[in-house]
């Protein structure tokens, strides 16, 4: 391995690599973001909707966690194409991405409110707290304990679910890279540095969800 | 009860207006849409030197491109009128028949299978394996490599039928099989293989980029042919993209076409002859 010569082709793909890097970010972001927005709606659903809507999104979940991330790509890329709702790789991608995230993010919810004792909603209910007052004075900050470390666990999953959309054409990291690959030749070398890359990103995620658990742990 | 069939109907024919639409549209072939359009949408990858990649400076490039390209210049004569849909090898097929690309020109074989799915233009290419030596190999040619038996070892990416594929040429040789393309040539430059065997385009591309140090062993086997792909059912847009290709090989767009052969692959292309057409001969 000729480190000089790896520098070099790095440095001229250095353009790429970053491009790459900010659609890996941009990407995982988004599908981070708008799962965790609907996997929270998903979590209330579940614990305290109706029989029918219970049962309902209890079939999102099951049906979502139960099929492979790069099937969910590959149907919301094709098979939305073919009852009208066309998107393009990146808008597909983001879909599938954010669909899958949502039904793990609303299992953790689900599970973080259920071990919150009924006793408490029930002493909320004895003050005169509204629902929506019960969820964010009460219920919310203990169940927020819960669900960041398996949360940290499921962020970190979704930049890893990004390389699959480099089968749909998305130029994320993974594609830039093996774009650098094809021309250079520099196989081991570039995927050792991707690797780096996304080691960087998800332990970035990791050091934001410890710096959330200090900031709203209980003062002991 | 009246009311209810009404509803019915209602609904029925409402479910059918998008199929009489469909079927209006029909008539038009993918042709005049692009024409309409004003810039054609091309399926190919990013990821193969020196079919489809990207050059330093980010540009995608390649045989395969070209191809595009040529066909672009016939339908606006502007051979950059092109949006790329990025895509791997898996999605060839499905972006073809789901409507996500035009026309598909990635290095893809024709095969019996896959012409009942999509409808395949002209070839464009015949692809092949071949062996690479080193420029000051001790073996001169494939004959040589062939007499020297079972003392011969060859590097070939790791794959079921690679074993099978390198005896096939060399029934005795000693097969090494590597995980990437780099390892293969790797293994030659280091001596520990006395030739690589890959697709015959790799090698070329390989040997335009590093001239001299290395030299074809002048043996082709295991043929493919590389055609583009378009969607089944509309034969004028399948005429028109043969038409193209087919002039590009043999007619008024020889030149662009010989001209990428050897950028691609570091060979001249004989002119087709003057006369009596080349295709009949």
């Amino acid at each position: 391995m000729d480190i000089a010569h790896f520098l070099e082709i790095l440095w001229l793909a250095r353009i790429p690599i970053l491009k790459g890097l900010g659609m890996t970010i941009s990407i995982s972001l988004l599908a981070i973001c708008v799962g965790t927005v609907l996997g929270v709606f998903v979590g209330l659903a579940l614990t305290y909707g109706a029989r029918p809507l219970r049962w309902i999104v209890r079939i999102y979940t099951d049906f979502i966690r139960g099929t492979p991330v790069l099937v969910l790509v590959l149907a919301s890329y094709y098979v939305l194409g073919t009852i009208g709702l066309d998107l393009n790789p990146f808008q597909a991608g983001i879909l599938a991405l954010a669909v899958f995230c949502s039904s793990h993010v609303g299992e953790i919810v689900r599970g973080a409110l259920q071990s919150i004792p009924r006793g408490q909603t029930e002493a909320a209910k004895a003050i005169g707290l509204t629902f929506p007052q019960t969820f964010a004075y009460v219920l919310g900050p203990q169940a927020l304990r819960q669900v960041l470390p398996a949360w940290v666990n499921t962020a970190a999953e979704m930049v890893k679910a990004s390389t699959l959309l480099s089968i749909i054409g998305v130029a994320e990291l993974l594609l830039r890279t093996q774009e650098i690959i094809s021309r250079s030749f520099l196989s081991l070398e570039f995927y050792f540095f991707a690797g780096f890359l996304y080691f960087i990103i998800n332990y970035a995620i990791e050091r934001f969800g410890r710096y959330v658990e200090r900031k709203t742990a209980v003062p002991s | 009860m009246i009311n209810r069939l009404r509803v019915a109907a209602a609904v029925a024919a409402f479910a059918m207006l998008p199929s009489i639409t469909a079927f209006a549209q029909e008539t038009k072939s993918k042709l005049d849409e692009v024409l309409a359009r004003g810039h054609l949408v091309l399926g190919t990858g990013s990821t193969n030197a020196p079919w489809h990649f990207k050059s330093a400076d980010d540009k995608l490039q390649g045989f395969d491109v070209d191809m595009g390209r040529i066909i672009a210049k016939a339908l606006f004569n502007d051979p950059e009128k092109i949006e790329f849909v990025n895509q791997s090898s898996d999605a060839r097929i499905p972006n073809i028949t789901t409507d996500k690309v035009d026309l598909t020109c990635q290095f893809m074989t024709v095969t019996g299978e896959r012409a009942q799915q999509i409808a395949f233009t002209i070839p464009y290419y015949r692809e092949g394996v071949g062996l690479m030596l080193k420029a000051d190999s001790k073996y001169a040619d494939y004959a040589a490599l062939k007499g020297a038996g079972s003392s011969v070892t060859i590097s070939v990416l790791q794959n079921v039928y690679a074993e099978s594929m390198v005896h096939a040429a060399l029934p005795d040789a000693k097969v090494d099989q590597y995980e990437s393309v780099d390892l293969i040539y790797q293994a030659l430059e280091s001596g520990r293989a006395d030739a690589a065997a890959t697709d015959q385009s790799s090698l070329a591309w390989y040997m335009t980029q590093n001239q001299g140090r290395y030299k074809d062993a002048g043996y082709g086997w295991n043929p493919q042919t590389y055609a583009c792909g378009v969607k089944r059912g509309d034969q004028d847009w399948l005429n028109f993209v043969n038409t193209t290709l087919h002039e590009a090989m043999t007619g008024v767009e020889f030149d662009f076409y010989a001209k990428s052969f050897k950028t691609w692959f570091g060979k001249d292309l004989t002119p087709p002859q003057i006369g009596f057409p080349v295709e009949y001969k």
